[in-house]
C-alpha cells in the first residue's frame, strides 16, 4: 500500500516535470496553480493537522514570501535568489506570532491567528515601502515562466515528501500527541511550545517560498492581495476537504478546492459567491466526513472489503 | 527503610480562587519508598500531585527534589529531572500505538533516548508492565486495567527517580488490583521510589512504606499504615462512622 502510494507519487512528479514539454501554456498556467495549492495546502497541514493547531493567518506568510522577493528583486538581487530570506523571514515571524500565540489553546489560537492576519493586511497597506494600497511591481525582465513551473512543481514535490516524512518520523508523532492531548505530552516530558513553533517555522517558510514563486509569476502584489482573509480560509479549506492530518488528504484538498476556485473564475454569476459555496463545502466536510475525502475513502473500501455491507456503503454516499 | 530524603515538601499551598485545595503541607519523601496518600475525595490529593510535577503552579511553598528547588519549573523541565506522574482519568494518545506512546515518554524523559536505545527502552518497559503483546494496538482500544498500565508504562519510559500513581487502582477488579499491587512493588524492587494516591485503604496500606492521610487540604496524619489506620482522626475524619474500610 505505503509502496504503490510512492510509486504513483513518483509517477505524477515525473509527469508535472515533464509537463511542459507537452503541454500548452494555458494548462501549464492551471498545473502551477495547483502545484501552488498544493504547498499551501500541505504546508498548512504540518502545523494544523499533523499539531492540530489550526491557524487562520497563512496569508501573512504568503505575503512575507511575496514581498521579499519583490522588494529584494527592486534592490537588484536575482528573484530566485530571494526566496530563501523570505522563507528564513517568514520562519522568524511565524516565531513572533508563536511565541505569544501558543500560549492560547484551541480556537482562542485560532482567533488570534485571525487578529494578527488583519492587523499585518491593514499595517501593510498603510506603510510606504509596501507600496501602501496600491501595492509594488516587480522589476522589468524579471518574468519567466519556464523557471517558475519547474521551481514550484518541485517546491510542491518537496513539500509532500517533507510532510510524509515528519508524519513517519519522531517529529511528527511527537506532534500527533500534542494534537491528542497537549497536557498528557508534557507530564512526559514533551516541551509542546517548542515543537508547536518548530512545525509553524517549517511550515511558514514553505509558505513564504510559494509566495515568492507567487510574486515572479504575477509581477505585482498587492497587501490586499497576498494578506487577503479569503487566501488564509481556502488555505485551511484544502487539507479539510481533503483530509486533516494525513499526507494525501491536503493533495486531494487541493486539486478540488483550485480546480472549483478555476472553473467558478471562469463564470461571472459565480465569481462573487465563492465564498458562499466554500462555506457549505466545509460545512458539508465537518457534517458528513470529518477527515474528508481520505475517511470517504477509507470507509468505502472498508465497505468493499466487508460482505454485506452494501446498505452502509450507500449511507456512506 | 531507606535513607536520605528524595522529594521534600514544605509549607505546599494551592488556591483555587475562595478555596484552599492544599493548605500548606509538609512532608519528605525517603529514596526508596513506597509512600502512600489517602483521605476522601476533595482532600486535594490530586492538586498536591499537580503542584508537584508542574501540572499546577503552586501559590506557595517549597518543593526540593534531589536537593534542587524544583517549585515554579514547567512539567516538561520536572520529568527530566526524573519525577514524573500517572492520570487518574487515563489520557492516552487514543491514535497512537500503544508502543508509540511510550516512546514519547522514552524520546522526552530523564533517559532522552534516540532512535534504537529508545525501542529497547520502550520493549523493556512494555514487558515489565504486561502490556508487550499490545504493543501495536491502537492505545484507544484498550480495556480500562490496560490504559491504567498504558498510565503507568508511559511515565515508566521516562526512567523517573520518583514516580506518582494517581489511583492507579481506580475501576479495576480484584484480580487486576492483585497485579496492580505487584507491578508497584517490581517498581519498587527496581529502584523507583513511589507516591501513590489510592482509594483501596488495603491495597495502598499492604505496599506503603508510610501513609499520609489528608484532610481538607492538611495532613492529618502520617506514618506506617498500621499505625495511621489506627489513628482516631482518621478513622473519624476519613474512614467515617459507618463502613470503615473500603472492600479491596
Amino acid at each position: 500500500m505505503r509502496r504503490a502510494g510512492l510509486a504513483a507519487g513518483v509517477a505524477v512528479a515525473i509527469a508535472a516535470l515533464g509537463a511542459p514539454l507537452l503541454l500548452g501554456r494555458g494548462t501549464l498556467n492551471d498545473l502551477w496553480n495547483l502545484a501552488l495549492a498544493v504547498v499551501l495546502a500541505s504546508s498548512w497541514n504540518i502545523l494544523g493537522g499533523f499539531a492540530g493547531q489550526v491557524s487562520l493567518g497563512y496569508s501573512v506568510f504568503l505575503g512575507i514570501g511575496a514581498y521579499t522577493t519583490v522588494l529584494l528583486s527592486l534592490r537588484g538581487v536575482d528573484p530566485f535568489a530571494t526566496l530563501v530570506p523570505g522563507a528564513l523571514l517568514a520562519a522568524a515571524f511565524s516565531v513572533v506570532i508563536g511565541l505569544p500565540g501558543f500560549r492560547l489553546r484551541g480556537p482562542y489560537f485560532t482567533i488570534a491567528t485571525i487578529g494578527v492576519g488583519e492587523a499585518i493586511r491593514v499595517a501593510a497597506s498603510s506603510v510606504s515601502f509596501t507600496g501602501g494600497s496600491s501595492g509594488v511591481r516587480m522589476p522589468a525582465g524579471s518574468f519567466e515562466f519556464g523557471r517558475n513551473y519547474l521551481g514550484m512543481v518541485i517546491l510542491a514535490i518537496a513539500t509532500v515528501a517533507i510532510a510524509a516524512l515528519v508524519r513517519r518520523s519522531a517529529f511528527g508523532h511527537t506532534l500527533a500527541a500534542i494534537r491528542q492531548d497537549v497536557d498528557g505530552a508534557e507530564a512526559l516530558g514533551v516541551d509542546a511550545t517548542r515543537f508547536k513553533l518548530a512545525a509553524h517555522a517549517l511550515s511558514a517558510g514553505l509558505v513564504a517560498l510559494a509566495g515568492g514563486l507567487y510574486a515572479i509569476n504575477f509581477q505585482y502584489i498587492a497587501p490586499g492581495a497576498v494578506f487577503d482573509f479569503r487566501l488564509s480560509l481556502s488555505i485551511v479549506l484544502m487539507p479539510i476537504v481533503g483530509g486533516i492530518g494525513t499526507v494525501v488528504g491536503p493533495l486531494l484538498g487541493a486539486l478540488v478546492v483550485s480546480t472549483i476556485q478555476l472553473k467558478l473564475l471562469e463564470l461571472p454569476a459565480l465569481r462573487d459567491s465563492y465564498l458562499f459555496i466554500y462555506g457549505g463545502l466545509l460545512i458539508a466536510v465537518i457534517l458528513f466526513e470529518p477527515k474528508g475525502l481520505v475517511g470517504l475513502a477509507r470507509r468505502i473500501v472498508a465497505a468493499l472489503r466487508t460482505p454485506g455491507a452494501t446498505p452502509r456503503a450507500a449511507d456512506a454516499r | 527503610m531507606p535513607g536520605e530524603a528524595l522529594l521534600s515538601v514544605r509549607g505546599l499551598r494551592k488556591r483555587f480562587g475562595g478555596l484552599l485545595a492544599v493548605a500548606g503541607v509538609d512532608f519528605d519523601v525517603a529514596r526508596g519508598e513506597v509512600f502512600g496518600i489517602i483521605g476522601p475525595n476533595g482532600a486535594g490529593k490530586t492538586t498536591l500531585f499537580g503542584c508537584l510535577v508542574g501540572a499546577l503552579r503552586s501559590t506557595a511553598g517549597e518543593v526540593r527534589f534531589l536537593g534542587e528547588r524544583i517549585d515554579g519549573l514547567p512539567c516538561h523541565r520536572i520529568v527530566r529531572r526524573g519525577l514524573v506522574r500517572t492520570h487518574q482519568i487515563v489520557r492516552p494518545f487514543r491514535e497512537m500505538t500503544v508502543a508509540d506512546n511510550v516512546a514519547i515518554g522514552a524520546h522526552f524523559g530523564r533517559g532522552a533516548h534516540r532512535a534504537a536505545r529508545a525501542a529497547r527502552a520502550v520493549r523493556d518497559v512494555l514487558e515489565r508492565t504486561g502490556l508487550a503483546h499490545r504493543a501495536d494496538t491502537l492505545a484507544g482500544a484498550l480495556t480500562i486495567g490496560e490504559l491504567k498500565r498504558l498510565e503507568i508504562a508511559r511515565s515508566l519510559a521516562t526512567e523517573p527517580a520518583a514516580l506518582c500513581l494517581d489511583e492507579v487502582m481506580g475501576g479495576l477488579n480484584p484480580g487486576e488490583i492483585a497485579g496492580a499491587m505487584a507491578l508497584i512493588r517490581a517498581i519498587q524492587a527496581s529502584g523507583v521510589t513511589v507516591l501513590m494516591i489510592e482509594h483501596h485503604v488495603h491495597a495502598v496500606a499492604a505496599v506503603s512504606d508510610r501513609i499520609m492521610v489528608l484532610n481538607f487540604g492538611r495532613k492529618i496524619a502520617e506514618g506506617s499504615p498500621s499505625a495511621v489506620l489506627a489513628d482516631p482522626a482518621v478513622v473519624e475524619a476519613y474512614l467515617g462512622s459507618e463502613t470503615p474500610i473500603e472492600a479491596a
